[in-house]
């Protein structure tokens, strides 16, 4: 039985033997330079199978001044071991720098990691030259709460090694208001290859506060191989203990408004030189520098007897580093006048002392006239009171019933307005022009008797042509013809009708046939004088009628 | 002879029953002046209104505080009436004590101040009549124009070139608004979001212009021009009482 439990207890030993985790951990190099990159190694062995590891990034906790990240895990799915590396920066003070003691959490088992140890010496003998590194840039001094601080985090490359890529920067900065301004930008020609991350800081209240700024970057190998990338990541991680302090009151001048940093005054532009009185005009102030352009305050700008000055709108260039004030000023008074000077004040955090910025005034030409002469209060109280005019105002006691003139109209439209009165008067005119024309036609008519009579010789020839065409007796024929004749060349010759012979037609008519009119004039009076002549024979119709139309044409 | 004396008498008539004052005139004497606007403006709708009418509806409305009617009630007295003495007074009084501002009259808005429009234009038109019957009516007759026609023609004529600027001046009087809300923004273009250049108070003067998109291009007393919408102004010539702004449009 003794023998029995021995051997249980044997066995039990052996189990716990084989239940025990081995992890060993490698730095190579075992002892670095202040800031020499290095590299960890952490090898796990267990009695079961492991799995992949999680959330190691935030178990390790590396001393102030070392990063250390984790770039990778070799885990197989059927193996109980692991290995873990790490890519880390050492810090810049030398020392023997202590990793606390960790846990490896992985999917099947936990695992805790002795404490590691790092031996910095500045007897190593490292060339910082030949590595990529990043660095801190932000002043070393006191800062002032509300001022801007700028500030960059430099990733260089060396002669080795080109910084290629950057990401995951995070920043805790209590007391501060962080903001990156520009995030992977190429570095100045003169710091060589590398990029830089730009950030404005501005502090928030007083005291000493620690800015922690950590992330990554990508390097390559200057003699990167020909196959494969060749790329890995380097960590950074900065701390750094920044005092903040007021702007001190001693020395304050009244008009300072927040301004801390170097300002200069730029420009004063106005929107017109030769404003009239009472006209709006802008006021352009520019203001460049390099410092709180954001938080300082608008100077106040007063009106005086000579300008107005309403609320200004402003406008801010960011990428300018201006700030632009902007006024409205009305001017008041006529003639050459200075614009209102702009004046604040400044503190400067490098030299601690206050300074003055004004902006020069520019002679601005007002036209126009002065407004009604204000009646200004004279010094003297002792002048007699009646001397003093009073403006006529006040009411004037109403007279409802009092009777308006006799032509005061519709007060809605107005007599101009109305149409009856306008289409009234053009009637009217229209009427008395048609009389008046149709009178002075009617004199005309008087006073030229001979327009009257052709008028009627020819219509008596146009109905002779109609009768001598539908006439079928030779006398009838003869008779229209004839007194058709007679009737023109009464019209041509101012004579009667009835008094006309072949001789005034053919007067009228030159070398008119003598004999066809003689013809005519027997065939239509001859049977007047001697009835049952012969008529003369048919054929001769056709120059009757050419007789006919030549005296119409006449007339 | 007998008809010019009836409408003499016609119109003097209002005077004799001038010594009992009315409902109105006391109300307005005791300092009730809503219960004087509410007469008078029911005695203007029942029988018209005149210049003196108007005065006295100005002054009331300018004691309720109501700058914009009031100035509607003078300048429309004045329009009837360019010398009515309580619309005079009112006017001047809004101008120095009221802070109401008016475009200064022009050459030709003073000399057309000496009779009203109506006038103006009743006496051009018989001036042009008799100018034109002078040279019609003899060229009728036949005969030839006496001495007597040839002086009439000429002051006829002469009246006539004499009442032109008083028209053009009643026409540019008439050509003006009163702004009849408060807080007016002068707006430099004629929309809704137009950026306004210059407030306008109520009761302030401008000279319109064309209308457009709602809005009217105004000139206001210190020159400056820009559009204002057309429901916050009220023009000089109008109906006999003052628009009632509050007052829904019907549908």
């Amino acid at each position: 039985m003794r023998r029995l439990l021995a051997g249980c207890f044997v066995l039990l030993l052996a189990l716990a033997a084989q239940a025990e985790d081995r992890v060993s951990w490698e730095i190579t190099p075992r002892v670095t330079a202040p800031g020499q990159p290095f590299r960890l190694q952490i090898q796990v062995e267990s009695d079961v199978v492991l799995g992949g590891a999680q959330q190691v990034d935030r178990e390790i906790r590396p001393p102030r001044g070392m990063a250390l990240r984790l770039s990778g895990q070799v885990v197989r799915a059927d193996s109980n071991e692991a290995t873990l590396n790490f890519s880390g920066v050492a810090p810049d003070q030398e020392g023997e720098y202590v990793i606390p003691a960790f846990n490896l959490r992985f999917v099947r088992k936990l695992i805790v990691a002795p404490e590691i140890r790092l031996i910095v010496s500045k007897s190593v003998r490292y060339r910082a030259a030949s590595q990529a590194r990043a660095e801190l840039v932000i002043p070393d001094r006191t800062f002032y709460v509300g001022e801007l601080i700028r500030g960059a985090v430099r990733m260089r490359g060396g002669d080795e090694e080109a910084v290629v890529a950057s990401f995951g920067l995070e920043s805790v900065a209590e007391g501060f208001t962080f903001a990156v301004t520009g995030d992977r930008q190429p570095l100045p020609d003169e710091l060589g290859q590398g990029m830089q991350t730009t950030f404005d800081l501005t502090p928030i209240r007083e005291g000493v506060s620690e800015l922690s700024l950590k992330g990554t970057m990508l390097i390559q190998s200057v003699d990167r191989p020909t196959f494969g990338f060749g790329g890995r990541d380097r960590p950074f991680s900065f701390r750094r203990k920044l005092t903040v302090e007021h702007v001190p009151e001693r020395g304050r001048p009244a008009d300072w408004s927040g301004a801390i940093g170097k300002f200069a005054a730029e420009a004063v532009q106005v929107s017109k030189d030769r404003p009239e009185v009472g006209e709006p005009i802008r006021l352009r102030a520019i203001l460049t520098g390099s410092g709180n352009l954001d938080r300082l305050l608008t100077p106040e700008l007063a009106g005086g007897e000579q300008w107005d000055v309403l609320p200004a709108q402003e406008r801010r260039r960011h990428s300018e580093d201006q700030r632009f004030f902007v006024y409205t000023l009305v001017p008041r008074l006529p003639g050459k006048l200075l614009t209102p000077t702009i004046r604040f004040s400044t503190f400067d955090p490098a030299t601690k002392q206050f300074s003055r910025v004004e902006f020069k005034s520019i002679v601005v030409e007002v036209t126009g006239s002065a407004p009604a002469k204000v009646d200004l209060i004279t010094a003297d109280p002792a002048a007699p009171a009646a001397t003093k005019l009073k403006p006529i105002t006040g009411l004037a006691t109403p007279t409802p019933r009092r009777p308006g003139p006799l032509l005061s109209g519709a007060p809605a439209t107005p007599l101009a307005a109305s149409p009856a009165f306008w289409s009234g008067n053009a009637l009217v005119l229209v009427a008395l022009l048609a009389l008046t024309a149709g009178a002075l036609y009617l004199g005309y008519l008087a006073a030229h008797p001979e327009l009257r009579r052709r008028r009627r010789a020819r219509a008596i020839v146009r109905t002779a042509l109609t009768e001598a065409r539908m006439t079928a007796g030779r006398p009838a024929f003869a008779r229209a013809v004839v007194r058709a004749l007679q009737a023109g060349s009464a019209a041509l010759l101012d004579a009667e009708d009835e008094a006309m012979t072949q001789s005034d037609v053919e007067r009228v008519l030159p070398g008119a046939d003598r004999a066809l009119l003689d013809a005519l004039f027997v065939d239509a009076y001859g049977e007047r004088f001697a009835a049952g002549a012969p008529t003369h024979a048919t054929g001769d119709e056709t120059a009757a009628h050419e007789l006919l139309r030549r005296l119409l044409s006449l007339l | 002879m007998r008809f010019l004396a009836c409408l003499l008498l016609c119109w003097l008539a209002p005077l004799s029953a001038a010594d009992a004052p009315s409902a109105a005139e006391a109300a307005y004497a005791k300092g009730d002046y809503a219960t004087a606007v509410e007469k008078w403006s029911d005695e203007a709708r029942a029988e018209g209104v005149t210049p003196a009418l108007l005065s006295a509806l100005g002054n009331a409305e300018w004691r309720l505080g109501r700058k914009g009617r009031a100035m509607v009630c003078w300048e429309r007295a004045l329009l009837l009436d360019p010398r009515d003495p309580v619309a005079l007074a009112g006017i001047r009084h809004a101008l120095n004590a009221g802070g109401a501002e008016r475009p200064a009259p022009t050459w030709s808005e003073n000399y057309a101040s000496f009779l009203g429009a109506d006038a103006w234009l009743l006496l051009a038109t018989a001036a042009f009549w008799t100018a034109l019957l002078c040279v019609i009516v003899p060229r009728l007759r036949g005969r030839s124009a006496g001495e007597g026609n040839h002086r009439t023609r000429v002051i006829a004529l002469t009246i006539l070139a004499l009442c032109l600027p008083g028209i053009w001046g009643s026409r540019s009087l008439d050509a003006r608004a009163v702004i009849r809300k408060a807080d007016v923004s002068l707006r430099l273009t004629p929309t809704q979001f137009g950026e306004p250049l210059n407030g306008l108070a109520e009761g302030d003067v401008v000279r319109t212009e064309r209308p457009f998109n709602g809005h009217v291009r105004v000139t206001t007393a210190d020159g400056k021009t820009g559009w204002v919408r057309a429901g916050e102004i009220e023009a000089v010539r109008g109906p006999g009482l003052p628009a009632d702004l509050d007052q829904k449009a019907a549908p």
